[in-house]
């Protein structure tokens, strides 16, 4: 190696050196400037997944409705339901998390605040009013972990059996069934019609939930499934073998549509307006859906709360409920707080339910321009005993992707019963093995 | 003359190094630490060693999404290979309108895979996709199927959609390897006699040497890698059938929030990555040195 080559080596490597250490310093310097980056004063960063077409309209009104009201600039972030699940687990996970962010209420928010990532709203909640904003059992339900408040409840959906009025009465079913013998009766007839009874739609796995829900609510009861959603009962006891057997009896008598895991709701819903089958149970935002591909209230879509199964079990409400909540390590805390008072008043609440098809936790709330379907829905609420979360907002997440997992194995193939209870048994004595 | 000017390319590597570094290399490297505990994103962290290692071996979610990608890389490397060849040779004898019919046959391969995922659902669909129209109108009413939802033929199904794609990068690569292959060589074979047949396995294969280790290394890790057209065609269902190891990653940390979990599983699949691939790139020198 010549003299030169030498120098010039030597040259090269500070000049790298330099450049690294220059590249170094200034993303070092711009992280720390992102880390202070969280809103300004007077700004309050919101994240949710109001994000399809209702959703989005719900929240342009919401956001003009309480940028007024709590006169702080709302930094408004949507993001798609499915996606929503996991980005924010990321939000919550990093140094930088969102002031203020929509959640579910039950085991989802239940998990964060037992991981801390939630900020305590009993202040909050005390100055602003919110016990004669909310009623007590939703805040019970939905608003209390651990003794103290960390959500407000913004809207609620609850679970029905949505059938086409139209396909009914051909059918020669006249009176929507009220028992269970009833409404295998009024399975039969629609049969023997040829519209196949009920529409499940259920690639996604969740809309299978809701038939676990109830059966085991309406035989079981309300309190038996909170211990099972605890981890306090086990899928192997006699009582979930009997809501699966009922349930199964559907199946074998071909009262539901072929595949089910092949369709998604939508497919089902698609299926009972345009008559090939009459009801499917879903959640009151098919209500949502149909207005908008002009299905009509009441015409052509209608509804009745599941029936009784076994007499004297008190007829709970099933739903999930979305609500609002505040980071633990949140830059606009009180912000956020203004915020989410101005989130449970009642003219907040009236824009999320009249354009996302959803109820309005606060009874203040106008909603008499919303469809005959949806008033009666919110008198069912009213009437119900108990107000229970559907499945996968009612157990832990680690467990409810395994239920959900077994329900779908289930819909595929009913024989298989046993086994798939066996396995969701197994999957629960891993979850629940700690508590 | 040997190029001395070495200086200047690590100037000019300084920065791309260093993004990988800070982008690829750190985060993986972040990740397998995390294999080792139970972090849960929001909480959690401890060290739990080998726990999550000793959870995989009792699995039946891991062997299955372990057998899947495996599956996936030996059928996702034989079949768009084959076919791949098979396509280039018939398109290099074809001169009328060559361009045009080869751009169609190329076109797959502009779509990103979540557009061929979501083209291939709805093929797929039970009442009113494609596939079982045309298979109806054929008279072949038995056949027809739930492709997707079908435990025993979902994630077949989803390796045809993703073939499809894989065929035309195969075809592509191929085509180009065969302007390579020597003229002198095949029409000096024709006129000793041999058939077409035989100059294909004496000539052109041996010509396409380097052509079918580009075809054959890019099969294999985009099958070992294979996560959005199974997420977008099925969500890993019906009911876990259709998961290969970074779908089962996925889900087990963002859906069970279990982390610790989900990067030990992207640690195995990294290392399984590895030893494939360094298999074969090991058995292609060692073929290159007895040649």
């Amino acid at each position: 190696m010549t003299n030169r080559s030498v120098a010039l080596r030597r040259r090269a490597v500070k000049f790298a050196a330099i450049a690294t250490a220059a590249l170094l310093a200034a993303a070092c310097g711009s992280n720390s400037g992102t880390g202070s980056d969280s809103a300004g004063a007077g700004e309050v960063g919101m994240v949710h997944y109001f994000s399809d077409e209702g959703g989005s309209k719900a929240m342009a009104k919401v956001l003009s409705i309480c940028q007024a009201q709590s006169g702080q600039t709302i930094k408004n972030s949507p993001a798609e339901q499915e996606a929503f699940k996991d980005a924010i687990l990321v939000q919550l996970a990093g140094s930088n998390p969102p002031d203020l962010f929509s959640y579910w209420a039950g085991a989802k928010t239940q998990y964060l605040v037992d991981q801390n990532r939630l900020a305590p709203l009993d202040d909050m909640w005390a100055k602003n009013g919110l016990d004669e904003a909310i009623p007590g059992s939703l805040t019970q339900a939905a608003a209390t972990y651990n003794g103290k408040r960390y959500l407000v409840p913004i809207g609620y959906h609850y679970v029905g059996m949505f059938y086409n009025p139209e396909v009914m009465a051909k059918a020669g079913v006249t009176a929507p069934p009220k028992t269970w013998d009833e409404l295998l009766a009024a399975a039969d007839k629609l049969k023997a019609a040829g519209v196949t009874p009920f529409a499940l739609g259920s690639k996604n796995r969740w809309p299978a939930q809701f038939w676990f829900d109830y059966l085991l609510l309406r035989t079981a009861g309300p309190d038996y499934r909170a211990q099972l959603m605890a981890g306090k009962a086990k899928y192997t006891d006699p009582q979930v073998a009997k809501a699966f057997e009922l349930w199964k009896q559907l199946f074998d008598k071909k009262y539901f549509n072929d595949d089910p895991n092949g369709y998604d709701w939508t497919d089902a819903g698609d299926m009972v307006s345009s008559g090939k089958a009459a009801m499917t149970l879903m959640g009151t935002w098919i209500s949502g859906y149909w207005d908008g591909n002009g299905v009509k209230a009441g015409e052509r879509y209608d509804f009745f709360p599941f029936p009784e199964v076994a007499p004297g079990v008190p007829q709970a409400a099933l739903g999930p409920v979305d609500g609002f909540a505040v980071a633990a390590g949140a830059g606009n805390p009180a912000g956020a707080e203004k915020v989410l008072a101005c989130l449970a008043s009642p003219e907040a609440q009236q824009a999320v339910a009249l354009t996302q098809g959803a109820l309005a936790p606060n009874p203040k709330a106008d909603l008499s321009s919303q469809n005959e379907v949806m008033h009666r829905a919110a008198e069912e609420v009213g009437k119900a005993p108990v107000f229970a979360f559907n499945y996968d907002l009612a157990t832990t997440p680690e467990m409810s992707d395994a239920g959900l997992n077994a329900l779908a194995r289930f819909v595929n193939d009913p024989a298989e019963a046993a086994s798939v209870l066996a396995e969701a048994q197994s999957t629960a004595d891993g979850v629940f093995s700690g508590s | 003359m040997t190029i001395r000017r070495t200086w200047w390319a690590w100037g000019f590597l300084a920065l791309p190094i260093l993004t990988y570094g800070i982008t690829v290399v750190w985060p993986a490297l972040y990740s397998f630490y995390h294999g080792f505990t139970d972090w849960k994103a929001v909480g959690g962290g401890d060290w739990t060693g080998t726990a999550n290692f000793a959870r995989m071996a009792q699995d039946p979610s891991f062997a299955r999404a372990l057998r899947n990608t495996l599956i996936w890389t030996v059928a996702g490397v034989v079949v768009p290979t084959v076919a791949g060849l098979a396509l280039a040779l018939g398109l290099n004898r074809i001169t009328r309108f060559a361009k045009v019919i080869k751009s169609f046959f190329f076109l797959p391969l502009a779509l990103s895979l979540v557009v061929v995922g979501q083209v291939w659902f709805w093929i797929y669909r039970p009442e009113d996709g494609l596939l079982n129209i045309v298979l109806g109108a054929l008279g072949l009413d038995s056949w027809r199927h739930a492709w997707l939802s079908d435990p025993a033929t979902a994630l077949w199904a989803v390796m045809a959609a993703w073939g499809w794609q894989q065929v035309a990068l195969a075809m592509v690569i191929f085509l180009a390897g065969l302007t390579t292959v020597p003229r002198e060589l095949t029409e000096a074979a024709q006129v000793d006699g041999a058939g077409a047949w035989q100059r294909l396995r004496a000539v052109v294969l041996p010509a396409l040497r380097p052509s079918f280790v580009v075809v054959i290394s890019l099969n294999m890790i985009n099958a070992l890698k294979s996560f959005d057209i199974v997420y977008v065609m099925t969500g890993g269902g019906p009911f876990r059938q259709t998961e290969t190891l970074a779908v089962l990653a996925y889900r087990v940390a963002f859906k069970t929030y279990d982390f610790g979990y989900g990067s030990a599983v992207s640690a195995v699949l990294f290392v399984v990555s590895a030893v494939i691939i360094g298999l074969f790139f090991a058995w292609n020198s060692w073929k290159d040195r007895h040649a």
